[in-house]
């Protein structure tokens, strides 16, 4: 019994530290903490066999034996044949410095001397060069010199710069994060080009080592914010972090809500929007989904688009979207309420049409919504798994052949049909899929209250489901916000409306920044 | 705000006939005063709710007796309003289904939300608050079509007299608040600039809430007379049940009972957090298990009780009796013994 209770909780509690998985204990763990060795790099990476070595002499001299180590794949061949062997191997005679060189001062001098890249560091523990080379640098042991170089040689292939699929634009720039780290930062550094603009790169997973990297802009985001993130990522302690959703679920303040606290994004121009904001990105390398905390629930609803679009045109499509939101969670609870408690609501000549379409169909009004939203839901996933032009198909068996067939069979009736056709189309456009989900699990249970007690279960629902939202905090920031606590200058600002650039005078008011002022278009 | 809006109309109708509505407000400004005496005694014992203070001001015994009397009214006059959801559904849109499903559905939102803390339980009425003026603009504005305005003349045919007796039977409505910032006061701000915000909160609040409640009683009136006002017990349900727009839009009463529910959830989760506190400050009762036990009493309460006119005669004996007199009593006691025992202080030192 007792450790049932163990593991019943082990599952359940989230522990402060995050330890998942723990990698095996080896044998060349010990040795990683020692000076570096290329022979001990050479025994550990060895059994490998994407991972190649080249032994020379500095400048021909046995003296000074050389090992270079990079990741066959990973490492640009070119840049090092051209830029780090060739000048390492050909002597160029002429300079005194070169013709002194010894195992003591070897390092400092081929850095000064003879390399000639941008991306070099002296390193000097042999974990940093196993990392090295194993994150696709390469690095040169001199001998026995406790010093070594690392050369940013990185050079694989990637798929390059396309437009996110799940984020696309009418109006405004159409290109996307890809899996390469720092392709993504340097897609970030495009568009903010200042100092402030701060960068911290962190390694987690103990066997994967992906390299993670903390943004914002200093004096914009709030640093109690900044510290938490960087506090939370630092209690996770797994053996690999292969896409941002791991890191997604380690950090979020209720990890059993249904609804998203963290928000991601793979546009550049949302990142950066996000950040002038005064929020926070963690990228981390290997996706192109960058997360953005903290997140509040009316920011699910709002996309980047409405900044490039004209303000009036921006504030319809956000109404639209709210509208959408709403008959997505709402519809098919409020058609079973009202078709098995609350007739009186219905016009005399619709409770006619309703009565003449549910004639014949065996199922109550609540068997009937569920089964059609099972139904959706299975067409739904079934889409998204097959290959596009299958998927389409798919859409069509379902919704045509048969929703028709089902009605022609009496089965469900054809007002039914369109209510749960209606809610597909609403909850599609919720622009993030996460929130999109949430409002998918929500219906089930808010259909089962209303078709158990009328519209006093819709509302116990509605009720419950907004004290829930309304305990939810993302890294301290209240979810509802700025509903509730409700910040009248930011609901008018930019939450259901969206005013004209010029009259964006202050960041949003739900985050503690240092600076409020946008510095944007707007007047003082 | 609570549930004042749904009783209101009838109440002063039956004190002060066609005139009855001119009485809402100044007995709403009656709250003014304890308001502020309330926040005079913040600042004076900053983070004490005032039970603690009448530890401090009386002395143990009596301040005890007094938390016991706080304990006991508000727990019952919680029990009643849960009672109230049940009846108020049963009569009006759902006579089929079992009432206890209504307590439940009720009595567990309430929890959920005590539960979740004070911050949740604001920031809930914060955005329960505008749906409600909504609903009440909604219903008013859409009953002007029945309006008759002759019912209102001749103005003060009766003179002013029955008018001070029906501000007598709104003021408990005020005084319901009062027990609920008694026990607040503990999680308010001490700061003097935040305490001088607060002052000016509770001015706008009276003022708001007795404006529209004014207005609730004086469409009423204007739609219904002031003799059926009196005999309808909830005229706002009825007013609802009236609405119609163009043949297209009728019988919504139950969509605005919706609104109501969530009023009522505030207004019962207030009695739950006031019994809560009351008992953690008096007998030290405090934790999950006491919470539920103090739903159950609710319950208890609410399936013992008899329904329909006989619960609303309780709870206006629980107002008029229990709560106004306590209320009135003990604020301007203890508010008058600690200035009384500050400026002793002052003198003595």
């Amino acid at each position: 019994m007792r450790s049932w209770m163990k593991m019943l909780k082990e599952l359940t509690l989230r522990p402060k530290v995050h330890q998942v998985r723990k990698s095996p204990a080896y044998s060349f763990d010990e040795d990683l903490a020692k000076p570096v060795s290329g022979q001990k790099a050479k025994e550990i990476l060895s059994k490998s066999s994407d991972i190649v070595f080249r032994e020379f002499y500095l400048q021909g001299k046995e003296s000074i034996p050389c090992l270079m180590a990079g990741v066959d794949g990973l490492v640009d061949k070119n840049l090092l044949d051209q830029f780090v062997l060739k000048p390492l191997m050909v002597d160029l005679p002429g300079r005194r410095e070169l013709a002194q060189l010894t195992l003591s001062n070897v390092v400092d001098s081929t850095i000064q001397y003879l390399l000639p890249g941008l991306e070099i560091k002296k390193i000097s523990k042999l974990s940093d060069a196993i990392n090295a080379i194993l994150s696709g640098d390469a690095v040169i042991f001199f001998g026995e010199s406790k010093e070594a170089i690392v050369i940013g040689a990185r050079g694989w292939a990637n798929a390059g710069i396309n437009e996110p699929v799940a984020e696309s634009v009418i109006k405004g720039p159409h290109e996307g994060f890809t899996e390469t780290l720092r392709i993504n930062t340097s897609l970030l550094r495009r568009k903010i080009k200042h100092p402030s603009l701060r960068l911290i790169s962190l390694k987690l997973g103990e066997l994967t080592n992906t390299d993670i990297v903390v943004t914002y802009v200093d004096k914009v985001a709030s640093p109690d914010i900044v510290s938490e993130v960087l506090k939370r990522l630092s209690t996770i302690k797994m053996d690999g972090v292969l896409e941002s959703g791991y890191i997604e679920e380690m950090i979020e303040d209720f990890p059993y809500s249904p609804f998203p606290q963290i928000a991601y994004t793979e546009r550049p121009d949302v990142l950066a929007g996000k950040l002038l904001e005064g929020k926070v990105g963690i990228m981390v390398d290997g996706t192109p989904i960058v997360l953005v905390v903290p997140a509040i629930l009316t920011q699910f609803l709002n996309v980047n688009e409405d900044y490039y679009q004209r303000a009036m045109t921006a504030v319809l499509f956000r109404f639209v979207r709210y509208i959408g939101a709403f008959i997505a969670v709402t519809a098919p609870s409020v058609y079973i309420a009202v078709t098995t408690f609350h007739q009186e609501i219905i016009p005399t000549d619709l409770l006619m049409s309703i009565s003449a379409g549910r004639e014949g169909v065996p199922f109550p009004a609540l068997l009937e919504a569920l089964l059609m939203t099972i139904v959706l839901e299975i067409l739904q996933e079934a889409g998204l798994r097959l290959p596009r032009p299958i998927g389409q198909t798919i859409g069509i068996v379902g919704a045509l052949i048969i929703g028709d067939a089902a009605v022609k069979a009496s089965l469900v009736s054809p007002l039914m049909v369109i209510v749960i056709g209606i809610t597909a189309v609403s909850s599609y456009a919720i622009p993030y899929y996460d929130l999109s989900l949430a409002v998918r699990l929500t219906r089930f249970p808010l259909m089962i209250l209303a078709g158990s007690l009328g519209f006093f279960g819709v509302a116990v629902g509605f009720y419950a489901g907004l004290i829930h939202l309304l305990s939810l905090r993302s890294f301290g920031v209240p979810y509802m916000s700025p509903i509730a606590p409700m910040r009248i200058r930011s609901l008018l600002q930019d939450t259901f409306v969206r005013a004209p650039w010029w009259a964006m005078k202050r960041r949003p008011q739900l985050l503690e920044i240092e600076n409020p002022q946008s510095g944007g278009k707007g007047k003082e | 705000m609570g549930t004042t809006f749904l009783p209101v109309a009838s109440i002063v109708s039956s004190a002060g006939g066609r005139d009855g509505w001119m009485i809402v407000l100044p007995a709403f400004i009656l709250g003014i005063p304890y308001g502020l005496m309330v926040l005079s005694l913040l600042s004076q014992f900053p983070n004490k709710n005032l039970l603690q203070v009448s530890e401090i001001v009386f002395g143990k015994g009596i301040g005890k007796l007094i938390g016991v009397l706080y304990i006991l009214i508000t727990g019952y006059f919680g029990g009643l309003l849960l009672g109230q959801v049940g009846d108020i559904y049963e009569r009006s849109i759902m006579p089929l289904t079992p009432i206890s499903l209504f307590y439940l559905g009720t009595i567990i939102l309430v929890f959920y939300l005590c539960k979740s803390g004070i911050e949740v339980f604001a920031r809930f009425s914060e955005v329960i608050f505008p749906l409600i003026i909504l609903a009440l603009i909604l219903n008013l504005t859409l009953s002007i079509s029945r309006i008759e305005p002759g019912v209102l003349l001749p103005i003060l045919s009766e003179g002013v007299m029955p008018l001070f007796w029906g501000g007598l039977k709104v003021a408990p409505f005020v005084m319901e608040y009062i027990l609920f910032m008694a026990g607040i006061l503990a999680f308010l701000p001490t700061d003097m600039k935040e305490i001088g915000q607060l002052r000016r909160e509770v001015w706008r609040a009276v003022f708001l809430v007795g404006i529209l409640d004014m207005f609730v009683a004086f469409t009423q009136i204007l739609v219904f007379g002031p003799f059926e006002t009196t005999r309808i017990v909830y005229g706002l349900l009825v007013l609802g049940k009236m609405v119609e727009v163009s043949r297209t839009v009728a019988g919504v009463e139950s969509l605005f009972l919706g609104v109501w529910l969530g009023a009522l959830v505030i207004k019962i989760s207030a009695f739950l957090f006031t019994v809560v506190w009351g008992l953690e400050t008096v007998m030290n009762l405090k934790g999950l298990k006491w919470e539920i036990a103090v739903c159950a009493v609710f319950m208890g309460i609410a399936f013992g009780f008899v329904r329909g006119s006989v619960l609303i005669s309780e709870i206006s004996f629980v107002d008029n009796y229990l709560i106004l007199p306590f209320t009135t009593i003990w604020i301007l006691g203890l508010w008058g013994t600690a200035r009384w025992k500050k400026g002793k202080n002052i003198r003595g030192n």
